[in-house]
C-alpha cells in the first residue's frame, strides 16, 4: 500500500468512529434526567416560554429526528447558536481554539524536553540516582491534582516572588493585532516585540503546570523503551566499534525508542486536554476550557454540546494524525 | 488487563514497585494506614473537627496559629475543620461513582462477552468510543446536565470509568467462555444465567475487585477536579475540590494555608488508594508481577 492509499484508508476508517462518538455524545446527554430547556430557564418558567425554547432548540421533535438534524447541521459545520450570545457556537470555539492549542502545545514541548532528557540519563544509568528521582518526581506528578499544581505555582511565582503573571494571556495595557489568535506568533509577525514578551510570561506558568503533569508520563515511556534499546544487539555493536556512550543513547538508543513513544504520545492528548481545562480555569486563560465551564454556569446548551462535540473532532483528528505519522516513520505499518 | 494502565493508582503502584522492589507489604500497609486514617476523620468528623465547618469562627483569613491550626479562609471558617469534614464527601462519592460504574459496566460486559455477535460488536464500539474521549470532559458535560447533588456527581464519574469495566470484564469473559469446565457445565444442562453467575463470574471477580480499587484514586481526582470547576456539591459544604477554588481568589493576599492543607488531602488520600490498590493487586493476581 502507497502512502497515499494508507491515508485514505485511515480517513475513510475514521467515519464510523466520528459517527459512534457523535452518537454517544447526543445520547448520553439526551438519557440523563436533566433538561436542557429546565436548566436554561428554571423551574418557575411558564409553560409557554418553556415551550417555545424547546420549539426552538428542536427539542420538541422525536429523538431519531433531532439526532437526524444534529448529523446534518455538524457536516455543515453548524453547531448551534449559543443561547447567552445568540452568536453562532463554531465561531465562539474559533476563537477561543487558538489559545488552548497555544497552551497545549506550550505543555507538549515542556513535557518532550523533560520526558526525553530525563527518560534517557535514567536509562542510561538504570537504577541510578538520576532514574529514582525520575520515580519519585513520577509517583508526585500522578498524584498531584494540575489545578492545585497551578495554584501553588501562582502562590510561589506570582504572589511571593512576583515574577510572572497569574491569569489571561495578555496584560491589559498591551496591544496585539490579533492575526491568528496565536499571541505569539502574532506578536512575531507584527514584529511586537512588548507583546511577546507580555503574551509568553503570560504562557510560562500554566503551559509549564500542564506541562509537568503530562512530563511524567513521557518520561515513563521514554525511559522504558529505551531500557529496552539498550538490550538490543545493535546497542552491543555500536559499543564494540568504540561510539561514544552519548552517541549511543541519543543516536541509536533515542532513535529506535521513539517510534513507540509517538504511538503513546497520540493517546495521551486525551489526558492533556482534560488536563487543559483545568488549567485554563485555574489561570483564567480564555481557551475552549474555560469556555466551556463559563457556557456550564450560564446554562447554554447549544454551547456545552458544541464544545464538546468539536473535543471529540479534535481526539479523532489527533488519533488520524498518530497513524499517519507512524505510518510515514516506519513504512511497515502500511502493510 | 491493559485497562488499568490508565488509572492513576496503576501507573503510581508500577513507580512504587521500581522504588520498593519486591516489599510490597509495606506498601500495602501504608496504604492501608492513610485510608483507615481518613476513613476516620470521615466518620468522626464531629468529634475531631476543633470548629464547625460552615460557621464563621475568627477573622476571615486569618493564618494558622495555635487557635487555628490550618488558618481560616475568607468567611472566617476553620480550614483544618473543613478538611477534615471534606474527606466525606470526598470518599462517599469515590464509592458510590465507582460502585454505580461497576454496576454499570460489569453486567453490560458479562452479557456482551457471553452473547457475543452484533450487539457485543455494537456495545464494544459505543464503550471504545466512550473510552477514547477525554473523562474528565465528558463528566463535565453530564455533571452540568444533572446539576449538583452528591449521586449526579457520582453519576457523572461514573459514566466515565463503567467502559473500562465493561471492557476488562467483556475480554475476560470471551476467553473464559470456551474454557472445559464452562462446556462442562453447558453439557450437564446448566441454564445461561446459571453458567453466567457460577461459572464466568467467580473467575473474572478478582479483576473486577483490583478495577474496583484501583478507580477510588481517579475518582477522587476527578470528583476534586469537577468541584474545583464548580460542577460538586453545593457550598456550603466542605468539599476540597471546592476550598481549592475559593481559596484560588485570595493568592494574591497570599491565603497559602487555605490552598496547601485541601490540596495535600486529596494528594495524600489518592497515594493511599494507590499503594493499597497495588497491594491488593499484588495479593489477588501473585503470578502476574510486572517486570521492572
Amino acid at each position: 500500500m502507497s502512502l497515499k492509499q494508507y491515508i485514505i484508508v485511515r480517513l475513510i476508517l475514521a467515519i464510523p468512529m466520528l459517527f459512534i462518538l457523535l452518537a454517544v455524545i447526543f445520547f448520553v446527554l439526551r438519557i440523563m434526567p436533566g433538561d436542557p430547556v429546565l436548566a436554561v430557564l428554571g423551574g418557575k418558567a411558564p409553560k409557554a416560554v418553556i415551550d417555545r425554547l424547546r420549539h426552538e432548540l428542536g427539542l420538541d421533535k422525536p429523538i431519531i429526528v433531532q439526532f437526524g438534524d444534529y448529523l446534518v447541521d455538524l457536516l455543515k459545520g453548524d453547531l448551534g447558536k449559543s443561547t447567552l450570545t445568540e452568536r453562532p457556537v463554531w465561531d465562539e470555539i474559533m476563537d477561543r481554539f487558538p489559545a488552548t492549542m497555544e497552551l497545549t502545545i506550550f505543555a507538549f514541548i515542556v513535557a518532550l524536553a523533560i520526558g526525553v532528557f530525563w527518560g534517557a540519563e535514567a536509562a542510561h544509568r538504570k537504577d541510578g540516582p538520576v532514574d529514582v528521582a525520575a520515580r519519585v518526581f513520577a509517583i508526585l506528578m500522578y498524584a498531584i491534582p494540575v489545578f492545585w499544581l497551578g495554584l501553588m505555582m501562582q502562590m510561589i511565582f506570582g504572589a511571593y516572588l512576583r515574577w510572572l503573571p497569574i491569569g489571561s494571556r495578555l496584560s491589559p495595557a498591551v496591544n496585539l493585532k490579533v492575526i491568528t489568535g496565536f499571541y505569539l506568533i502574532d506578536s512575531i509577525i507584527t514584529l511586537n516585540w512588548t507583546a511577546f514578551k507580555d503574551a509568553l510570561a503570560h504562557l510560562i506558568l500554566p503551559g509549564t503546570t500542564l506541562g509537568l503533569v503530562i512530563s511524567s508520563i513521557f518520561l515513563r515511556m521514554v525511559r522504558n523503551n529505551a531500557v529496552l534499546m539498550y538490550s538490543m544487539d545493535f546497542v552491543k555493536a555500536a559499543r564494540a566499534r568504540g561510539i561514544k556512550e552519548r552517541v549511543i543513547l541519543y543516536r541509536h538508543v533515542l532513535k529506535n525508542a521513539f517510534v513507540p513513544i509517538m504511538t503513546m504520545m497520540g493517546l495521551q492528548f486525551a489526558l492533556l486536554l482534560g488536563g487543559a481545562v483545568l488549567t485554563e480555569t485555574t489561570f483564567s486563560w480564555p481557551g475552549m476550557g474555560s469556555y466551556l465551564v463559563l457556557r456550564i454556569k450560564y446554562r447554554d446548551f447549544p454551547a456545552v454540546q458544541g464544545t464538546v462535540v468539536f473535543f471529540a473532532l479534535i481526539v479523532i483528528a489527533i488519533s488520524i494524525i498518530v497513524d499517519i505519522i507512524n505510518a510515514l516513520v516506519d513504512p511497515r505499518v502500511r502493510y | 488487563m491493559p485497562e488499568v494502565d490508565r488509572f492513576i493508582s496503576s501507573r503510581i503502584g508500577k513507580a512504587l514497585k521500581g522504588l520498593f522492589g519486591s516489599s510490597t507489604g509495606w506498601i500495602t500497609f501504608i496504604g492501608l494506614s492513610i485510608l483507615i486514617f481518613y476513613v476516620v476523620l470521615a466518620v468522626f468528623a464531629p468529634y475531631l473537627a476543633p470548629y464547625n465547618p460552615v460557621k464563621r469562627v475568627g477573622r476571615s483569613l486569618h493564618p494558622p496559629s495555635h487557635e487555628y491550626k490550618f488558618g481560616t479562609d475568607n468567611l472566617g471558617r476553620d480550614v483544618l475543620s473543613r478538611v477534615i469534614y471534606g474527606a466525606r464527601i470526598a470518599l462517599v462519592i469515590a464509592f458510590l461513582s465507582v460502585a454505580i460504574a461497576s454496576a454499570i459496566g460489569i453486567p453490560l460486559g458479562l452479557i456482551s462477552g457471553y452473547i457475543g455477535g452484533l450487539f457485543d460488536r455494537t456495545l464494544t464500539l459505543v464503550m471504545d468510543a466512550m473510552y477514547a474521549f477525554p473523562g474528565l470532559i465528558l463528566a463535565i458535560a453530564i455533571a452540568a446536565l444533572l446539576g449538583p447533588g452528591i449521586l449526579n456527581i457520582a453519576i457523572s464519574i461514573a459514566v466515565v470509568y463503567a467502559p473500562t469495566y465493561f471492557r476488562v470484564i467483556r475480554n475476560q469473559v470471551t476467553s473464559v467462555k470456551n474454557e472445559l469446565y464452562v462446556e462442562a457445565a453447558r453439557a450437564i444442562g446448566a441454564k445461561r444465567w446459571e453458567i453466567l453467575l457460577k461459572y464466568i463470574l467467580p473467575n473474572v471477580f478478582p479483576s473486577v475487585v483490583v478495577v474496583f480499587s484501583m478507580n477510588l484514586a481517579d475518582a477522587i481526582m476527578t470528583e476534586a477536579g469537577l468541584s474545583f470547576l464548580g460542577l460538586g456539591i453545593a457550598p456550603p459544604t466542605p468539599d476540597w475540590g471546592f476550598d481549592l477554588s475559593n481559596g484560588r481568589r485570595f493568592i494574591l493576599s497570599r491565603a497559602w494555608w487555605a490552598l496547601l492543607y485541601p490540596g495535600l488531602a486529596i494528594i495524600t488520600v489518592v497515594l493511599g488508594f494507590s499503594m493499597f490498590s497495588e497491594g491488593l493487586n499484588e495479593f489477588l493476581n501473585p503470578n502476574v508481577r510486572e517486570k521492572r
